[in-house]
């Protein structure tokens, strides 16, 4: 039996011999041993009684001994642990953390829970971890890379996001928000709210069958009707950089009413001076709003000479050539870099202005017109713009009812443009003779990767030409990218040749 | 589209897991085991990764050779065909949308279209129903004007009948458009529908293509793997047959090395064997030799042992003599000792004698040189009374001479006088004055005398010594009869440079006897020294010697304004004084202003004195020893010239002086008579005045006019 009792006893000799020895010299090295007061209070006293017979020195190594019933190999937890229980246990009322030791801090953020007030945690936990279990039980599908890949930041967008959608005007306490904005205000670099929800009124039914059959210039006299004003909230947040907003309401089922979707004069320019007050906004998004010229006017206006704005999408509109002129003229005076104006009603002479706002610009990337109307006249237009922009690398100018004219205006941009990747003219009319030109156009370019012209009306032969040299392109971009060191010589060996060309 | 994107990152993910480290030990742990775990293994991968560097231009190498290999090509292969899927399936995907853009757009355009024949009608239906209602409106007009009843009435009931015509007309186009609107609507419900469906297919071919991805990516990727091993098996299997062929050529060779090993051993055995048989028989040979020496080297020993005997018996006989003879030495030691100690005491009484004597003398010297220093300053103040009684002396002599000889010229100049007067006007003969010599003799005659360059010395030196007072007369009237163009201060000046700079040519025993000397003692004896090195014996080689120093000066360096300026206004004034007093007799090339020899460089004084020494070394006569008593006046022309003095006058003209006189008197006795003669008659003039004048008083008196006839009247004088 001894044997076998030593063996485990062996395993942890210091332990125990350090605490044996406590008991044998009594007061001597108490002050010595100040640290380990629950271990030495674990050996059990019949060693005590054992402890006089000091020869043994076999014997003072046990720790289980026969005769003694209670002793138990359970011990009793370690005071840190205890502590850092009733520390967890207390959090709400008493939050103590940057003062333990980095380990105790991981326990203790181990164990909380997330359902703890955000006034106590906002501004306190920094760890990751913690606000990961907070997100991922409160929400079942987390990208934490839309969120810039913090869990910390993604729990607080998500929760003011969340908020922004259940807000209704005149009804909710706008305190609900406003209180979160000092804790979030750090954290928060994005909002993206899909569903603005309309002021209560009282009787929506007695007007339901007017509204039903009216257009919605009957909802437009109603002055009073507004949504969350995003002023203060914004005004709040020192880090916001992307704003993107749908004004209108999701899942309505068959309380749809067309005064459900309704973007006022009024929202409008709540939002105009806010994007304004903004200066750290990058991104700035209102799609399916029904916005209209005059408000897309008032939008741009207030957007004009805006530091730090880089990408503006107003698509699934109802701007037409008024809202495009004035977007052209913020391609002067702005520092935009995508501009995205898909699904507006957009004719030849918004097309026109925006060319010549193109043709002289340094900043724009990307440049999005997806089912409008710009039609040939447009087409042309932005062509001949193309010769002499240097900057546009991407062009979407999928269903705009372009046709041959501009095929060929393109395929010469094509020849001599270096800096485009990506051209769309998908849903035209281009028609076999457009085709065969682009295709010409194809032949002396080496820097598009990407040309969409599905659907256009061109022959297969071409397409599949076309095809092939967009690969040759690709793989032409892929050696550059692997070998930077390689880059540059072939990009100045064609860039004379296309000059000569 | 999402799909590829979300597949896309995933796979970034497992690069950034593959490329993220295994998370090991870490150095800022708790643990010291551990950190020492954590560096070990940071120093390891550096050594790793710098060995990789130095390799890395050889894998290169090696690389792109095999990159022609199987693999690479299975890559290539599998990353085209990949891309070639995500292109095709993102088409798939997106085609989607394509379509119902395209839809979209020739939905629009119908409904332009559509919208645009609506308008039309719209238009058209206005313009009829217009017509209706004005044609309508027309006939109320009509109407007013019926006056019969059933016209009315068939009137109204035609315009009822149009009316309701137009508002069926209406009510069809109102029923029309919302049989469109109707329409519309299903067609809504239908695209919705169809949207719907176009979403799903939309989310199914997304799903597909992600399956489809993935799945051929997962192949693709087994592909490679399958590619990489074989590759890798094959690269074993000809590692394995190298190093199989290497080791059977290794043994091959082995099994050579080993035959040969043991050819050779045998060899080497063969020799050895000779090699000992050939070892003992020297042996033995040696071994005879050797027992023979060792006899002929015991009989030696014997011999030596005899002889050694014999040796210790004279040595002895010997150490017994020595012993002897010891004795004697200490004993004559003892004695000598005894007699140095006589002699130390001796010494030592002797030593204590000397010194005291020493210190007598030394006293009595101290005394001596006391009595000396005070006898040679009274000495030297006799000299300086003796001095400056010849100097008295020699002025009042010099005065009274002046004052007699004042009076005798005088005299003199009183007889010439008497002499040119009564030449001229006694005689009327003309009347040349005598020219003597002597006349032109002012003061004492004397001779210069030539002093002895030591005397110059000591009297500038002396004189030097008496500054001050002295100084202010010491220049022109000082009684040193220095070259006159010289102040004494310069020369004093120029003998120190000498002195300092020419003491090579003083005897050192001179020199350490000098020491205790006074300084312009010692300056003299020096500068005695150096003249008489130099040949410098009197007054006048002293002067040359001075002038020497202050022409080369002059001629070594350019005459400049500078120099000039430097020499002290006290001491210019001084050459110029004596510039003036001697223009008479001093030559033109003398004139020049001496410059100062505060300006003779210290180096350059050997050159001068080089220069001077060659060009005084001209035949001289030696004189005899200059003598030591200096002022003895010979008084021998004294007497000559006083007495030349009185013969001023000759005896021809003192007789002629006698004869006159005798003349004279006899011609001063006529002239007394007549003087007396000339005396009564004055008194016999005055006489009659008298009398006149009574006359006139007679003549002038108020008597007269009171007289009838005044006299007057009568007689007139006749003067008047």
């Amino acid at each position: 039996m001894e044997e076998t009792q030593i063996t485990p006893s062996l395993s942890v000799p210091s332990w125990s011999s350090a605490s044996t020895q406590d008991q044998s010299s009594t007061a001597g090295q108490a002050s010595s041993t100040g640290p380990q007061p629950s271990k030495s209070c674990v050996v059990p006293p019949p060693v005590k009684s054992k402890g006089p017979s000091p020869g043994a020195g076999v014997r003072r190594m046990r720790r289980i001994i026969a005769e003694d019933a209670e002793w138990s190999v359970a011990t009793v937890p370690l005071l840190t642990e205890l502590c850092i229980q009733h520390i967890v246990k207390n959090f709400q009322n008493n939050p103590i953390l940057k003062q333990l030791l980095p380990e105790h801090q991981k326990k203790v953020l181990n164990q909380l829970s997330p359902g703890l007030p955000l006034a106590v945690t906002a501004n306190l936990i920094e760890d990751e971890n913690y606000w990961r279990r907070c997100c991922t039980q409160r929400w079942p599908v987390c990208h934490v890379d839309e969120h810039g890949g913090s869990w910390k930041r993604m729990f607080f967008e998500l929760h003011l996001e969340n908020l922004l959608k259940h807000f209704i005007p005149s009804t909710t306490d706008p305190e609900v928000i406003l209180s979160l904005l000092p804790l979030c205000r750090n954290y928060v670099h994005t909002i993206r709210v899909d569903q603005f929800l309309p002021p209560v009124q009282l009787p929506p039914p007695l007007r339901g069958g007017d509204q039903s059959d009216s257009s919605s210039e009957g909802e437009m006299e109603e002055p009073a009707t507004g949504h969350y004003q995003l002023g203060d909230l914004v005004a709040g947040l020192s880090h916001l950089e992307e704003l993107d907003l749908v004004y209108g309401v999701k899942d309505c089922g068959m309380n749809f009413e067309w005064n459900l979707f309704l973007f006022t004069y009024r929202d409008c320019h709540s939002l105009a001076a806010t994007v304004k007050a903004c200066h750290t906004l990058k991104i700035f998004r209102l799609t399916r709003s029904k916005v209209d010229d005059d408000k897309a006017r008032i939008l741009v206006f207030s957007l004009l000479d805006h530091a730090a704005l880089e990408e503006l999408d107003l698509s699934h509109n109802l701007i037409g050539d008024r809202g495009a002129r004035a977007a052209a003229k913020l391609l002067g005076h702005s520092r935009l870099r995508v501009l995205n104006l898909a699904n507006n009603q957009v004719r030849a002479p918004g097309a026109q202005s925006l060319a010549h706002a193109l043709a002289h610009n340094s900043n724009l990337v990307s440049l999005n017109l997806r089912l409008n109307c710009i039609e040939d006249e447009g087409g042309q237009v932005l062509a001949h713009a193309l010769q002499t922009n240097k900057c546009l690398t991407t062009l979407h100018l999928g269903g705009n009812e372009l046709s041959e004219p501009t095929a060929t205006l393109l395929s010469q941009v094509l020849s001599i443009n270096t800096t485009l990747t990506s051209i769309n003219l998908s849903c035209n009319h281009i028609g076999l003779d457009g085709g065969k030109q682009l295709l010409e156009g194809m032949s002396d370019n080496k820097t598009l990767l990407e040309f969409d012209l599905r659907l256009s009306g061109i022959a297969q032969e071409s397409e599949y030409l076309i095809s092939q040299a967009l690969c040759a392109n690709r793989e032409a971009a892929r050696q550059r990218a692997l070998s930077p060191s390689h880059f540059m010589s072939p990009a100045t060996a064609k860039g004379p040749e296309n000059l000569a060309g | 589209m999402n799909p590829p994107g979300s597949l896309r990152v995933l796979e970034e993910n497992e690069k950034e897991h593959l490329a993220t480290p295994i998370v090991g030990p870490s150095i800022h742990s708790d643990n010291p085991q551990e950190r020492i775990q954590a560096r070990r293994l940071r120093i390891a991968a550096r050594l790793e990764a710098r060995r990789r560097e130095a390799l890395g231009e050889h894998l290169d190498g090696k690389e792109s050779e095999e990159d022609q290999s199987k693999s690479y090509k299975q890559k290539e292969e599998s990353r085209l065909k990949l891309a070639k899927l995500l292109l095709c399936g993102t088409e798939l995907v997106t085609n989607i949308q394509v379509a119902a853009d395209i839809r979209e757009v020739h939905r629009r355009a119908e409904e332009e279209e559509i919208k645009r024949q609506r308008l039309e009608k719209l238009e058209n239906e206005v313009k009829t129903s217009q017509d209706k209602f004005d044609e309508i409106a027309m006939k109320w007009e009509e109407g007013k004007q019926k006056r019969i009843p059933q016209e009315l009435w068939e009137m109204l009931n035609a315009q009822q009948v149009h009316c309701a015509g137009l508002v069926e007309d209406k009510n069809k186009l109102i029923s029309e458009l919302q049989q469109e609107l109707e329409t519309k609507h299903d067609q809504y419900v239908k695209d919705l529908k169809k949207q719907s469906g176009d979403i799903c297919l939309l989310l199914e071919r997304m799903e597909e293509q992600v399956k489809n991805v993935m799945k051929t990516f997962r192949q693709e990727l087994q592909y490679i793997e399958k590619a990489f091993e074989v590759e890798r098996q094959e690269l074993l299997t000809s590692n394995k047959k190298k190093w199989e062929q290497a080791l059977q050529a290794h043994s091959a060779k082995e099994l050579e090395y080993l035959m040969n090993r043991i050819k050779k051993v045998e060899d080497h055995e063969k020799q050895l064997n000779k090699q000992r048989i050939w070892d003992c028989e020297e042996y033995n040979t040696i071994k005879i030799k050797l027992e023979q020496d060792v006899q002929i080297l015991e009989q030696q020993l014997q011999q030596m042992k005899a002889t050694y005997q014999l040796n210790q018996e004279k040595l002895e006989y010997s150490f017994q003599v020595l012993k002897k003879r010891d004795e004697e030495s200490t004993v004559i030691k003892s004695q000598q000792k005894r007699k140095i100690n006589c002699l130390h005491d001796v010494l030592n009484n002797l030593r204590s004698k000397y010194n005291k004597q020493v210190k007598q003398f030394q006293e009595e010297n101290q005394s001596l040189t006391s009595d000396y220093k005070r006898l040679v300053m009274q000495f030297k103040e006799m000299q300086k009374a003796m001095r400056h009684f010849a100097l008295i002396d020699d002025k009042q002599f010099r005065e009274i001479w002046l004052m007699n000889e004042e009076e005798a010229k005088d005299l003199i100049s009183r007889a010439f006088d008497v002499d040119r007067v009564i030449h001229t006007h006694h005689l009327g003969l003309p009347w040349t004055a005598p020219d003597f010599w002597f006349l032109k003799n002012v003061g004492p005659i004397s001779q210069q005398q030539r002093k002895s360059a030591t005397q110059i010395l000591e009297e500038v030196l002396m004189e030097a010594e008496e500054e001050g007072a002295e100084e202010a007369a010491s220049a022109p009237g000082s009684y040193l009869d220095l070259p006159k163009q010289v102040s004494a201060k310069t020369t004093r000046k120029i003998l120190m440079l000498l002195c300092d700079e020419s003491g090579f040519l003083i005897e050192s025993k001179l020199l350490s006897l000098l020491l205790p000397l006074d300084k312009n003692e010692c300056y003299l004896l020096k500068l005695d020294a150096i003249f008489s090195a130099l040949g410098i014996e009197n007054e006048d080689d002293l002067y040359k010697l001075v002038n020497f120093f202050l022409k080369y000066q002059a001629h070594h360096s350019p005459p400049s304004q500078e120099r000039t300026s430097l020499v002290s206004p006290l001491e210019k004034l001084d050459l110029q004084g004596e510039k003036e007093g001697s223009l008479v007799d001093r030559e033109p090339q003398e004139k020049q202003p001496p410059p100062s020899p505060r300006l003779i460089h210290p180096n350059d004084v050997l050159k001068i004195l080089e220069a001077f020494v060659t060009g005084l070394r001209k035949p001289r006569d030696f004189r005899a020893p200059v003598k030591l008593l200096k002022v003895v006046r010979d008084d021998s022309k004294d007497s000559e010239y006083w007495k030349a003095l009185t013969t001023v006058i000759p005896a021809t003209t003192l007789n002629l002086w006698d004869a006159l006189y005798t003349a004279l008197e006899k011609y001063h006795l006529v002239l007394t008579q007549r003087a007396k003669l000339l005396l009564e008659s004055r008194s016999l003039e005055r006489q009659d005045t008298e009398l006149r004048q009574l006359l006139q008083q007679y003549l002038d008196a108020k008597i007269n006019s009171e007289l009838q006839a005044p006299p007057t009247q009568v007689f007139r004088v006749p003067t008047k």
